[in-house]
């Protein structure tokens, strides 16, 4: 077995995507498993998009094809918004190792510029996005955002179907799969459509706590298929460095509040 | 390290001098007593070298306008946010090379703004994350602010007391 994948094996020998992520792959006892479709929900300004391109970064440098798919703006301007990483590199993009792809490309591609998908569209949505998985030996994917596509699947039988439909076909090809989720602020449920939650092997909440007047950006591994993992809460800050995560402070919780 | 309040100024460069001269180190210093500006102009008439020291500053930002951006220094918004510092201090952590003294200056001025439990919670988790990474964390504890509670909290935590008027 070649060295790069016995060290992505843990202790039980269960093959692990290292998120590269510090203190996540601590919570998670060593990545996530192989093949999980993990959904990284919450509201705005929480850090999920961050953290989702990050956890692409490192699978780029340590030479797994990433590959991320940008829903709701164009991949460019993405860019430019992201925390500018000292380890990102420009090469990764011209080497392909790194590949930006915008959806409304490749709806208008394969004729889908439409407000409502149809069964059939779905299908031809999902074979796409497997074909240029397999095409490119894409072994993490990074779709942002599932909401703005269930937008315009309407029904939660379609909304099921397409992430049952696409979960399978990634799991299949070894590709490692984050579906970021947009919640509004104070949601009780994982995602906008309740179902995405229900499907996806993985839950990662981002939230914004309010305690004392002050706002931290907090991170919770809710659910994960295929290893034990932390569900305490964890307190994030977006750096040059990366991620980094601190254990949330509970001296300081309120009766009935955090 | 605990120190009178009339002592702060030879406190300080008694630790530099021992840290970052002797040992060679680089320093983070946090700072919830003094904004980090404050702390630079009098480590600047003292002629400490200051390349190698880097401020995490939790007290300017709520002193609203003395939180003025400039090299080697990070803020955090309010001393409340103590997990902005642990989280500010790893960022040094894996930004600065070579070994590295953490100060923190000073215990009492944060139990000002955060209740016991969640400052020995800090403190806890703060040292021994520091430990495993084998830096070394100085602790000012100013006598006259000192209290029964955060004596113990520092007994907890701490490897060893100095009483810096004894060792000067």
């Amino acid at each position: 077995m070649p060295e790069a994948e016995e060290e992505e094996l843990n202790a039980a020998g269960e093959s692990r995507c290292i998120t590269g992520i510090d203190g996540l792959d601590r919570i998670l006892n060593g990545g996530i498993p192989r093949g999980n479709t993990v959904l990284i929900t919450g509201s705005c300004g929480t850090g999920k998009t961050t953290l989702s391109f990050e956890f692409l970064l490192h699978g780029a440098i340590h030479d797994e094809n990433s590959l991320f798919i940008s829903v709701t703006e164009n991949w460019e301007k993405l860019l430019k918004n992201v925390i500018p990483y000292d380890f990102f590199d420009d090469s990764l993009l011209k080497s392909k190792k790194l590949i930006m792809i915008d959806l409304g490309a490749i709806y208008s591609k394969l004729g889908l510029e439409k407000a409502e998908f149809t069964m059939e569209d779905i299908d031809i949505i999902v074979r796409a996005i497997g074909d240029i998985v397999r095409e490119w030996s894409i072994k993490r994917l990074v779709i942002d955002s599932i909401t703005s596509i269930c937008f315009q699947l309407k029904t939660k039988e379609k909304i099921r179907d397409f992430i049952l439909s696409l979960g399978k076909n990634l799991s299949e090809a070894g590709c490692t799969c984050i579906l970021v989720s947009e919640i509004s602020p104070g949601e009780q449920s994982y995602s906008m459509y309740g179902v995405e939650e229900a499907i996806a092997d993985g839950i990662v909440l981002m939230a914004n706590l309010q305690r004392r007047g002050d706002l931290l950006r907090t991170l919770q591994v809710v659910k994960m298929r295929g290893t034990m993992h932390s569900r305490a809460k964890y307190v994030l800050d977006l750096t040059s460095v990366g991620v980094l995560l601190v254990p949330l402070l509970k001296g300081g919780s309120v009766p009935g509040g955090i | 390290m605990v120190i009178k309040v009339d002592d702060y100024l030879d406190a300080m460069r008694g630790t530099m001098d021992a840290f970052l001269l002797e040992k060679d180190l680089s320093a983070i210093y946090i700072t919830s007593t003094i904004p980090s500006q404050s702390i630079k102009n009098v480590l600047t008439i003292l002629e400490i070298e200051m390349s190698r020291i880097y401020f995490v500053d939790c007290i300017s930002h709520i002193m609203m306008g003395t939180a003025v951006r400039s090299e080697h220094v990070s803020f955090v918004e309010s001393p409340t946010m103590l997990e902005n510092i642990m989280l500010k201090v790893e960022y040094l952590m894996r930004s600065i090379e070579g070994k590295k003294l953490v100060l923190l200056d000073s215990i009492n001025s944060l139990a000002i703004h955060n209740n016991t439990k969640i400052l020995s919670e800090f403190l806890h988790i703060l040292v021994n994350n520091l430990r495993a990474k084998e830096a070394y964390t100085l602790i000012l504890s100013v006598e006259e602010q000192s209290s029964e509670e955060i004596s113990n909290m520092l007994g907890l935590v701490c490897d060893e007391s100095l009483n810096f008027t004894e060792t000067k």
